[in-house]
């Protein structure tokens, strides 16, 4: 049966080349224009241990990764059995591994229904046959799953000269000659494919981001001066990207020995009049949240970009998770202001960090971009005409609010103001000196114990609060509007709702989802015009004590509305699936 | 005739340290020195962390920023690595810079970032009141150490020179033309300079900590070759005698212009407009 779409799994040990393997089949299907999305897997082992990717390939835009597996690829089965709650199987799916491979069968945890349709094939002989090495056994891998599922195979040859340019001709023509003799095998060994074909039609090339390189570009484009960080998994990538281009454009980069250092180096740069940016995880937020208060008192625009991780402590480094919410939005001591915005995917990540500067910049406030491992380090295709300068020109030009001449006679870098933006001098600037303090401070910066001075800048600090509500809105709807049942999720877990709401709706139960971008403050008005319309609302994260519904209450007596909710929470490691989401909406429709 | 004079640089803010307090000296120290090099007060910033000696950035009239305890060093790396036409002055105390912020002297030594560390070093915790500080003597009681000083007290110079920081010095807030000199010097020199500036507390250690200080300090001879580490060290070990003047110094490429060659090689490869980054994304 032909396929314009399908979910493919590839899993064994690290030393495989499975991550390479994945990688040049995901560009392949890029290059002939097809929709990807790729999620890789491993173990938190540096070298060797387990290691998966699902790759998602389609002529139409997708997403998510698809909840089950068309395709299982598998280098060693002593490593799948890791990977069992990831890679989940279709009722037909078809199994490729190696022959040679003598992992007892009674021992894999698939369903023998499900291992019908199994090609064992002798892929280290037919590698070591070809190229006098079993080590290109995963090259070998993708010419015979190539040819099997008629997968992007001239695309696979151009990829690896693209790939290998730099290296010798030798390394070019070997990894092709294993792409080919995958490829012969299977011609010369069954008289037809496998009853899966997957047929589509070549497009343009696509382009392909991570959503922590969409972080890092999205930086760049809104006018990084001054990046500060210190590494940490899954947000590394961040930090390496900007280290690539930043300093082609004069830019600073520095890696600070620890998260606080980070921080703190970023409010000086950010104080020098420059904008400023750090990205960590966790437990970086952890050590950070001194910083904030810091940011948030002295009014200074800082970006802080946190890809959440799993679990508390070390917890889940490699995977996903939402349970950083309530730390980022209160997280810091003090009534310190501070504006979480979430990332909902790849392209997302572009937007959402744009936003974030100029957010920061404009109402001198720190601002947290909550992404999370699972956008932060998948693969995606992104549609190049969406980043164009008319999109985003107005938020990439705007500049912090500094002070006028007749301003500077007798200057006031915390003047109260409606808006509770004041005009901030910056060193260079004459006549704008200043102490900017971590201590409570008046108007001129100079240091107050006063109940009156605390009270009156307490409430300026958080007057940008209100001037953010009035100028945002939420815009990100899925769904009917006259849906009686709602759907309110947030960041990463947005592609799986999405298409459960397409299905729910396809099946004929109504459902609209809404998906805030700006999380904190909260947009309080538009978010009751949308339950008023709903009976019942699902309130969706991956976070298992639920602080995102414990927020949402916090603002919304949803029972003043005669709204139900219904909170469903998993904790995290693997995201959402569709059939997940899917199955609870239909739980919910039978509520009266 | 100096287009800055003293007056420029001081603030309205009036100090409120106690009467006595060596943190003046140092304050005076740094406003002749500022003088003494013309440094146009707008292009300055002192960088305080939180004890006694933070307050000294609010006395400034140049731009000034106070912030959380221990973090000084990081603040200032940010700000002087943003703009390198401010001249950047870290300040602090003992307690802020060897104990809660320690761990941050190794890497802005060892980077070499261009700014000038004052530690106003009383040996105490002043502003609360009288706690033990890393540099605290062995065996004297303080209010956290009832029984007396557990901890053997830290040599902050004889770690500065291990840490590579390419300028070294002590001077002592009661010699106000010797400390000016010195910071002037420490302000000129390209890279980081830590200065260790005893600064007596009157309140908490008492006013025999001036004549401690007094009897114990010695200016270095003229002929001293600050560049010989072996000699520094000796100095630095030397614990019965705290000399007063530049001890170590070293002359290497600063951060920023390690950072600048990294930008040439970086621009080699050809600088791309914004949106053209988009490259990096194709297949």
């Amino acid at each position: 049966m032909a396929r314009n779409n399908i979910v493919l799994g590839i899993a064994g040990s690290g030393g495989d080349g499975i991550i390479t393997a994945g990688d040049l089949l995901m560009k392949a299907a890029s290059h002939d224009g097809l929709f990807v999305f790729m999620m890789k897997s491993f173990g938190p082992q540096i070298r060797g241990g387990e290691s998966s990717i699902r790759l998602r390939m389609s002529e139409n835009p997708v997403a998510t990764q698809g909840d089950k597996l068309d395709i299982l690829v598998v280098l060693n089965w002593k490593d799948f059995p890791r990977f069992k709650l990831e890679l989940l199987l279709e009722d037909d799916v078809v199994i490729v591994s190696d022959s040679a491979d003598k992992f007892p069968e009674e021992d894999i945890p698939i369903e023998k229904s499900k291992m019908k349709n199994w090609y064992k094939i002798p892929m280290a002989e037919i590698a070591q046959e070809s190229s006098g090495t079993t080590q290109s056994k995963n090259i070998v891998m993708l010419g015979i799953i190539a040819e099997l599922f008629n997968l992007p195979k001239e695309a696979l040859k151009e990829i690896i000269k693209i790939r290998f340019a730099k290296k010798s001709q030798e390394v070019i023509d070997s990894n092709i000659n294993a792409i080919n003799a995958g490829q012969n095998y299977i011609k010369n060994s069954f008289t037809k494919k496998d009853s899966l074909e997957f047929a589509y039609e070549k497009q343009t090339p696509k382009l392909v981001m991570e959503g922590n390189e969409a972080i890092a570009y999205g930086a760049m484009y809104a006018g990084l001066d001054f990046f500060a960080g210190y590494p940490i998994t899954p947000s590394s990538e961040i930090m390496q990207w900007i280290g690539r281009f930043l300093p082609k454009y004069g830019g600073t980069i520095i890696q600070m020995e620890d998260e606080i250092a980070s921080i703190n180096a970023i409010i000086g740069a950010s104080f020098a009049g420059k904008k400023s940016m750090t990205a960590t995880s966790g437990p970086g937020i952890s050590l950070m949240n001194e910083g904030l208060g810091l940011a948030s008192i002295t009014e200074l625009p800082i970006v802080v970009i946190n890809v959440q991780r799993g679990g508390p402590s070390t917890g889940l480094p490699t995977k996903t998770e939402q349970s950083d919410l309530m730390q980022a939005i209160w997280g810091s001591h003090g009534d310190s202001p501070k504006v979480v915005i979430a990332p909902s995917d790849v392209e997302d990540c572009f937007d959402s960090t744009v936003l974030a500067f100029y957010i920061a910049e404009k109402y001198q406030i720190p601002v947290i971009v909550l992404s999370d491992g699972f956008i932060g380090t998948r693969k995606e295709s992104v549609d190049p005409t969406r980043f164009k300068d008319e999109h985003y020109g107005f938020k990439k030009t705007n500049q912090r609010l500094t002070p006028t001449k007749i301003e500077l006679v007798d200057y006031k870098r915390f003047k109260y103001s409606i808006d509770g933006i004041s005009p901030v001098s910056y060193p260079g600037i004459e006549g704008g000196e200043h102490q900017t303090a971590g201590i409570e401070h008046d108007e001129y910066g100079r240091p107050s114990s006063d109940v009156d001075v605390h009270r009156d800048m307490t409430i300026k600090r958080h007057a940008k609060f209100k001037a953010i509500k009035e100028e945002f809105n939420f815009d990100r709807f899925y769904g009917p509007d006259d849906a009686e049942i709602g759907i309110v999720a947030w960041g990463s877990t947005k592609g799986a709702v999405k298409e459960a709401v397409m299905k729910a709706n396809a099946s004929g139960i109504k459902v609209q989802a809404i998906i805030p971008q700006i999380i904190y403050p909260f947009l309080v008005k538009p978010f009751i015009n949308f339950i008023k319309t709903k009976k019942n609302i699902m309130i969706v994260e991956m976070a298992y004590s639920g602080p995102f519904a414990k927020y949402l209450k916090g603002f919304i007596d949803f029972g003043k509305y005669g709204v139900k909710t219904f909170p469903y929470r998993i904790p995290g490691g693997a995201p959402f699936t569709v059939e997940e989401i899917l199955n609870k909406i239909k739980e919910v429709a039978k509520e009266k | 005739m100096n287009k800055y004079t003293v007056k420029d640089y001081k603030s309205s803010a009036k100090p409120i340290w106690c009467p006595g307090c060596g943190d003046y000296g140092v304050l005076n120290s740094l406003y002749k020195a500022f003088e003494q090099l013309q440094i146009p007060p707008h292009k300055a910033a002192v960088i305080s962390g939180i004890g006694c000696s933070g307050r000294l950035s609010g006395y400034m009239n140049t731009y000034g920023f106070n912030g959380v305890h221990g973090r000084v060093l990081p603040v200032a790396t940010g700000v002087k690595m943003a703009n390198l036409e401010n001249t950047v002055i870290a300040v602090g105390g003992d307690g802020d810079g060897f104990s809660i912020g320690g761990g941050h002297i190794m890497h802005a030594a060892r980077k070499n970032i261009d700014i000038t560390y004052i530690v106003m070093d009383n040996g105490i915790y002043g502003l609360t009141k009288g706690q033990a500080s890393p540099t605290t003597p062995l065996g004297i009681p303080t209010k956290t150490t009832y029984y007396g000083n557990v901890g053997t007290t830290f040599n902050p110079i004889r770690t500065l020179i291990a840490y590579k920081a390419s300028f070294v010095a002590r001077i002592f807030s009661a010699n106000i033309k010797h400390s000016v000199d010195i910071i002037a010097q420490a302000i000129e020199h390209k890279g980081f300079s830590f200065i260790n500036a005893l600064s007596p507390c009157v309140t908490f250690r008492g006013k025999d900590q001036y004549d401690y200080f007094r009897n114990k300090s010695m200016i270095i001879p003229d002929d001293y070759d600050p560049t010989d580490e072996v000699k520094a060290f000796d100095y630095a070990n030397n614990e019965d005698t705290l000399e007063l003047g530049i001890i170590y110094k070293q002359n290497r490429p600063t951060y920023d212009e390690v950072l600048d060659t990294v930008r040439i090689k970086a621009k080699k490869e050809g600088v791309p407009s914004k949106l053209g980054l988009l490259h990096d994304f194709e297949v």
